[in-house]
């Protein structure tokens, strides 16, 4: 498949900020109509990506194609076909939100553009359309950033942490807005650093830290090909060394006090672990159990040794 | 151009909004205008005690101290040399004319004669040029009617000035020259220094929106500000100070424009080299406050001290405020009307070729 058929395709990209190696060496196609998730802790270099994508930072070296044009040389036919929506939320601190929305519209002059009352009504901010920008909280104006990413209907919406603020009502709203983004035929690449969001949303995601993309996939495929293990974890204090020996067990990892088990064959690890908490021969007691599949969570912790956490 | 409209229309909302931007572009130099014009002005028109030493016995000294006497800002006493210089010293008298023995002789036989006047600069430098300028026109006056007509005694001096220099009309195009240095400096740099660190650029910067055209808009919007505040500045001055202006309206819009021009320019290039917006406010008063004082907006240069002659002439604010005082208020050039443009325009041509060179939009 040639570069042309991707929405985005880019090639070894690399940005060192003097020793910092923001970004170091990713490669990433992402198909047309897929939702793909950038995965990281913050400083993995997600945002330095996205941005050198969308044309707002030049990469040291690479290339990249952006729905079949090339970066920088046609950068602004670029901006016209895609949706930006920036961590940073910035705007017209004393303009409301219909003003912004109505302002933005013109910036896509030739271009088929969404009414403003539709944007509106999409991220919600229906009873906020009069209030000025500065006025708004955290995560409204994280919506209106949202919102001004659609406003010319891209064919390709970036989202960098999009629902960061947001508390979980709002967060699941946002989440069914992108997923009919999709539906309409869009791609959406966005970053995130919450995996149920991964999860939830992405077709395919990048595992990314320092610089790199140290796994891809979709979410399941993840999962499987690092767990094919059950996670069985709880709080333990005083570490995880006495249960690595437990039967089915063939992984452990510990998180602030919290041991997690991986194992094979959940019943007899199960067993194990309960026989010995009534002979009280480890720990102190098996407080907050808990038996799930591994999520990409545990797929995270296990390739970077470390949580991803808010 | 519908951008550009759009643009503009959303960043005047944007100034109109903010009341702290409205005050300092409006207000401030209004208030000024009031408190410098009630203050050296007392509501009316200056008055100044005048002492006049007539040595001469002849026609001609007698003329002249009538003349005097008729100005009507002036208040006239009548002495000996050595007791009005003393009642200078003490304050008690603004100004003395020495006119000395001989002058009518001299004038009679064609010869220049000399009328010494003697001023404590100290006491009022704004009003050492009104008065001195009064005095100069008498003389003047008296010289022309002596050289056209066969009597110079027959003078019969009642019209003073067409018009009449005041502390006023020489603040006033002082005033309006310092709202302009400051639109352009606070009014520009810290604005969009804040644009910038807020990152609103960058999010322009992620549409295809042109950056000449938000440019474009912007300059626009500035220059709408500059005009309102010359109509207000001059509107307030003519209604409560009966200050007239003598240029032609569309002479003093060029002006201002231009002026504006050179000083928002100079703000993009602070803004250009600040990279937060406590840097830009730090440079813009580093910048405002010599211009304040020393480009003559408030007091005649000829009070300031030589030595400070380099900074004053480099400061573009000396050049905008002598080009407006010598339109708007028919003030007396410090430097011909072609200087004064000339320099401006190198100011605003070099800031904006500089500001475009450095200027960083993340």
């Amino acid at each position: 498949m040639g570069n042309d058929s991707w929405a985005i395709a880019a090639e070894d990209l690399r940005k060192y900020y003097g020793q910092t190696k923001a970004v170091d060496g990713i490669t990433l196609r992402v198909k047309e109509g897929e939702i793909f998730g950038m995965l990281g802790p913050n400083g993995a270099g997600k945002s330095t990506t996205i941005e050198m994508i969308e044309g707002l930072r030049a990469p040291d070296s690479g290339t990249i194609t952006v729905l079949g044009l090339r970066q920088p040389q046609e950068s602004r036919a670029i901006k016209m076909r895609i949706g930006i929506q920036l961590q940073t939320t910035a705007l017209y601190p004393r303009l409301t939100v219909t003003e912004i929305l109505d302002l933005f519209h013109t910036f896509y002059r030739g271009r088929k553009t969404l009414p403003t009352d539709q944007l509106i009504e999409m991220v919600d901010l229906g009873e906020k359309r009069t209030t000025r920008s500065k006025e708004l909280s955290g995560g409204q104006r994280q919506r209106l950033s949202v919102a001004l990413a659609l406003v010319n209907d891209a064919d390709l919406v970036f989202l960098d942490e999009p629902t960061t603020g947001m508390d979980p009502q709002a967060r699941r709203q946002l989440w069914d807005v992108i997923r009919n983004l999709q539906q309409q035929g869009k791609t959406i690449l966005l970053t995130t650093h919450y995996l149920e969001e991964a999860e939830q949303l992405c077709d395919r995601v990048a595992i990314v830290d320092h610089g790199r993309i140290i796994e891809m996939g979709s979410p399941s495929e993840l999962v499987h090909r690092y767990f094919s293990e059950i996670a069985i974890s709880f709080s333990d204090p005083a570490g995880a060394d006495p249960y690595r020996s437990l039967d089915g067990v063939t992984h452990v990892s510990v998180e602030d006090g919290r041991v997690t088990l991986y194992s094979s064959d959940v019943l007899h690890t199960m067993g194990g672990l309960l026989g010995r908490q009534n002979g009280g021969g480890v720990g102190t007691a098996l407080r907050d159990l808990n038996v799930h599949s591994a999520t990409l969570e545990d797929v995270f912790l296990k390739l970077t040794g470390r949580a991803l956490r808010d | 151009m519908v951008t550009i409209r759009n643009l503009y229309i959303a960043s005047i909302k944007e100034f109109v909004r903010d009341r702290a931007a409205i005050f300092w572009t409006f207000a401030f130099p209004l208030v000024f205008i009031v408190l410098f014009g009630v203050i050296f002005n007392g509501g009316g028109s200056p008055n100044y005690t005048v002492g006049i030493v007539n040595e001469d016995g002849g026609p001609v000294g007698q003329a002249l101290a009538s003349a005097f006497k008729q100005v009507s800002s002036f208040k006239v006493q009548n002495g000996s040399r050595s007791d009005e210089l003393d009642k200078l010293k003490k304050g008690q008298v603004d100004m003395v004319v020495v006119i000395p023995a001989g002058v009518s002789q001299s004038v009679t036989q064609q010869q220049t004669a000399t009328v010494d006047l003697y001023d404590d600069p100290s006491t009022g430098q704004a009003d050492t040029q009104i008065k001195q300028s009064i005095v100069q026109a008498k003389v003047s006056e008296f010289n022309k009617r002596a050289t056209n007509t066969v009597p110079p005694l027959a003078l019969q001096s009642n019209s003073i000035l067409t018009h009449q220099v005041r502390s006023v009309d020489f603040l006033v195009p002082g005033i309006l020259a310092m709202a302009l240095m400051q639109l352009g400096l606070f009014g520009t740099a810290t604005p969009l220094v804040t644009l910038r660190q807020e990152q609103v650029l960058r999010r322009l910067g992620a549409t295809p929106l042109p950056r000449w055209q938000l440019l474009a808009s912007q300059v626009l919007m500035r220059l709408t500000i500059a005009l309102v505040q010359t109509g207000l500045i001059l509107a307030l001055s003519v209604w409560a100070f009966k200050v007239q202006i003598q240029g032609s309206i569309l002479a003093v819009l060029a002006l201002v424009i231009l002026g504006a021009i050179a000083f928002i320019s100079l703000g993009y290039l602070v803004a250009a080299i600040s990279k937060t917006v406590d840097t830009a406010n730090g440079i813009t008063s580093v910048v405002n406050f010599p211009m304040m004082f020393l480009s003559g907006i408030f007091f005649p240069l000829a009070a300031l001290p030589l030595f400070l002659t380099p900074i004053v002439r480099a400061l573009p604010l000396t050049y905008l405020g002598d080009a407006l005082r010598q339109i708007v208020t028919g003030g007396t050039p410090v430097f011909p009307m072609w200087v004064d443009l000339a320099v401006l325009a190198a100011w605003a041509f070099v800031c904006a070729l500089l500001a475009v060179r450095l200027f960083k939009w993340e």
